[in-house]
């Protein structure tokens, strides 16, 4: 029997079909709505309280006005130099698990323990690195707060790095190695080459990550007043700052908290803005 | 001008199989020298044997092709005249296997000098992450220390010889990556060119090209003769039968026959080889 | 041997045998038929035989047809590529040999007036049975693939050539003896030569049975080494 449009198998899989993406759109509004109440409130709460003066002032002790500049150089300051201690560990790790060790008993374990690692609660990072440098130093630190969230960083950054050199296909390998080129000459000037936006995106995920973290800070740089770049010391940063200001009962503080939120908000868009068109030149290529 | 000579040597092959009286072309490789010899070769995936017992000469100057159904051994085989296998773990090779008398398979060979000697050129077109003039030089700058208006003419003659160079003296800067499947391919064999090879081994080379590439890159084969000794892999009998001199027929990991390719693809000894390249198999 | 693994392909060399193999009958039976008008002297025989020369060229004609598309379509290799080969060559020895009968038929209606010596007109249709009988075994050892009968067929070429030697001095003898019938005889001659060089495409046919098949022809031996040089895998 030919099949028509009143079939009736037909009509009532049409109908299921129906009733199932009305289902899957639903949720999907309900998902977004909550992220779009979250932006909105954001902006506009954020947006109110952002000036010149958020960038030029210190943060104001309570019931004064003021600004973020010194939290938002610490956690520059935290940021970069977590990046500048986990990328290499991040870049070598990884390029080992994908490149000489694919087959290894040695890099399974190591694949598992850094997955484990990627998903492990940041708070838990915080006070291991507590225990063995705040606790030995016998003071809060930058420098401690830089390396947790460096231990943040590097399994991200060993994640990315592993996933795109694995999508540098074999034969580009071969054909390097088929002109006589030494292996560690072939990963350093074929195989980063092929991969370097993968990796590029990697490392700017992990600075979007690392720039939200407060729990490991909470621990390790804790929290300063006033300005200072001096690493032995504590060291302010934007998420601990929200922190403790959204906590405050003061409306300064809490103002100054939804600006600062806004700022790590926008500057993690802008990375994984970039990160993303990185991999979407890598793919049209 | 070798081509040439390789087709009259072709329309005589066609001449004799029509006059029944000289089927059989007389192939001397006697005076020939042996530019690869390998003897008694078996091959192993982990436990499995993927070759028994192969052994062979690839004469110099000439074009050897290997040919057989899916599995055979034909890539595995070439795979072993450059070590590629060596980058994978769990294979091993025993056997001889002696290129200018020198076994290529002993422990504490220059895995990386030997292989900038016998070039590959794969099946995939595979050019590096760089411009068309970085692809070539790169080769180039491994072995040799030249200065910038000597590499640019290596790059030159490189591109000239896998007749790429017209198509993109204007454009040495874009990337190699940017040009059509066939330009890329020559611009694989380009690179192999460049760093001076004495063999060069093709694995399946134009098995992604259209038509018209394909004949390019036969024909530069044909050319390439004349410096290098040359190895093929192809599942296109005919692309055989065109471009090479001897023919090597494999099947389940052994070598059947093997013989002056004019003869093989008229007169094939073995009822497999017979079967195989009439499209009477399986 | 097993089947191609394209159907049509084997659908297509089984036509080519089977035009081959019509054209075979046909001209045997135009040659069996000019020596019957010769023997008999009947004209009508031998205008039949004239007219039937068309068909033989048209099936030649056929089988080139057939090639060729064979070649461009199916690129032949070993075994397919000589048995394409030897059809056309095979093709071409028949037509010569249709022709030859042709002819022959020609020569006995200018004959049939009456003044050939008998016995001259007996030699010539013992040549010609022998060269015919060739013919058929020819045609056999093709139909099934014989290369021994082909051989068998392709050594009594020197039987024919010896007949006809003796005949030609036969000839000779009786224009000698009887200049009026010189005319008669040097037709006769003509005949001769034409059924003894029909012979020779007898020997070629059988050749091509050989070659298709074996891939070599008979006086050929095989040089060492000028074949495979070794075969499974074992060392020169």
């Amino acid at each position: 029997m030919a099949i028509t449009s009143n079939h009736p198998l037909y009509n009532a899989r049409r109908r299921r079909n129906a009733i199932a993406k009305g289902l899957a759109l639903l949720a999907t509004l309900f998902g977004l709505g909550w992220l779009v109440l979250i932006l909105g409130v954001l902006l506009w709460e954020g947006f109110g309280g952002l000036s010149l003066q958020v960038f030029t002032e210190m943060t104001p002790p309570p019931g004064s006005d003021g600004g973020l500049l010194n939290a938002i150089a610490g956690s520059i300051v935290l940021t970069v130099l977590a990046v500048v201690i986990g990328t290499p560990i991040g870049i070598l790790a990884g390029t080992y698990l994908a490149e000489y060790g694919r087959h290894s008993k040695l890099s399974s374990v190591v694949r598992f323990i850094n997955d484990i690692l990627l998903s492990a609660p940041s708070i838990v990072v915080g006070l291991f690195i507590y225990e063995i440098m705040v606790a030995q130093m016998g003071h809060f630190s930058g420098w401690a707060g830089a390396v947790a969230l460096a231990v943040i960083v590097i399994p991200v950054v060993v994640r990315t790095t592993e996933d795109m050199l694995r999508l540098v296909p074999d034969t580009m390998r071969e054909a390097a190695a088929s002109i006589g080129l030494p292996r560690a000459h072939m990963v350093v000037r074929i195989a980063y080459r092929a991969a370097r936006a993968g990796m590029v995106t990697g490392v700017l995920l992990a600075v979007a990550r690392i720039s939200g973290e407060t729990a490991p800070l909470l621990f390790t740089a804790l929290n300063n007043q006033f300005w200072s770049l001096n690493l032995n010391a504590p060291m302010p940063s934007l998420p601990v700052v929200i922190f403790q200001f959204a906590l405050s009962p003061y409306e300064e503080w809490q103002k100054l908290a939804w600006t600062g939120a806004l700022l790590i908000t926008v500057t993690v868009l802008a990375l994984s803005i970039i990160a993303r068109s990185l991999t979407a030149a890598r793919k049209s290529q | 001008m070798n081509a040439q000579t390789s087709n009259v040597q072709q329309q005589n092959g066609a001449a004799q199989v029509a006059v029944p009286v000289a089927t059989h072309a007389k192939v001397d490789t006697k005076g020939l020298p042996e530019k690869i010899t390998i003897r008694n070769l078996e091959f192993f995936y982990g436990d499995s044997r993927a070759l028994k017992g192969i052994s062979l000469s690839l004469y110099a100057n000439k074009t050897t092709a290997f040919i057989g159904p899916s599995g055979c051994g034909k890539s595995t085989l070439l795979r072993i005249l450059n070590r590629m296998y060596d980058l994978y773990p769990g294979q091993r090779a025993t056997g001889d296997v002696l290129f200018d008398g020198d076994n290529l398979l002993r422990a504490g060979q220059d895995i990386n000098l030997l292989r900038a000697r016998i070039g590959m050129v794969f099946q995939k077109p595979t050019p590096f992450p760089m411009s068309i003039y970085e692809n070539i030089a790169f080769g180039i700058r491994l072995y040799e220390r030249l200065p910038r208006a000597e590499v640019d003419s290596r790059v030159e003659s490189a591109l000239r010889r896998a007749a790429l160079w017209d198509e993109v003296k204007d454009k040495l800067n874009a990337n190699g990556q940017s040009l059509s499947g066939g330009q890329q391919q020559r611009l694989c064999i380009a690179r192999t060119v460049a760093v001076k090879p004495e063999v060069i081994l093709f694995d399946e080379p134009c098995s992604a090209l259209d038509p018209i590439s394909t004949a390019k890159i036969e024909e530069l084969i044909d050319e390439l003769k004349q410096d290098y000794t040359i190895v093929i892999v192809t599942h296109n009998m005919q692309q055989a039968a065109r471009v090479s001199d001897f023919t090597a027929f494999m099947y389940l990991g052994e070598l059947i026959e093997f013989g002056a390719t004019e003869t093989l693809f008229t007169t094939p000894r073995d009822s497999r080889t017979q079967a195989y390249i009439t499209g009477r198999f399986g | 041997m097993a089947e191609h693994t394209l159907k049509r392909f084997d659908e297509e060399l089984e036509r080519l045998s089977a035009t081959i193999s019509e054209m075979g009958g046909l001209t045997e039976s135009q040659f069996a038929q000019s020596l019957v008008a010769l023997r008999e002297g009947d004209t009508e025989v031998a205008e039949q035989v004239i007219a039937d020369d068309a068909r033989v060229d048209a099936l030649d004609l056929a089988v080139q047809e057939q090639t060729v598309k064979l070649l461009a379509l199916r690129q032949p290799m070993a075994v397919d590529l000589r048995m394409i080969l030897s059809s056309i060559k095979i093709a071409a020895a028949l037509e010569r040999i249709a022709d030859y009968a042709k002819n022959t038929a020609k020569r006995s209606i200018v004959l049939s007036q009456g003044t050939a010596p008998a016995s001259a007109v007996a030699g010539i249709d013992r040549l010609g049975r022998l060269v015919r009988a060739a013919l058929k075994d020819v045609l056999d050892a093709f139909a099934h693939d014989d290369v021994d009968k082909a051989r068998d067929v392709w050594q009594r070429d020197e039987e024919i050539d010896q007949v006809y030697t003796g005949l030609f001095r036969e000839l000779l003898t009786y224009m000698m003896e009887d200049p009026r019938t010189i005319t008669a005889c040097t037709h006769l001659m003509f005949m001769a030569k034409n059924i003894e060089r029909a012979g020779d495409h007898v020997t070629n046919i059988a050749e091509l049975v050989s070659f298709r098949i074996a891939g070599h022809g008979f006086d050929e031996v095989r040089p060492k080494g000028s074949a495979s040089l070794y075969a499974a895998g074992s060392p020169r």
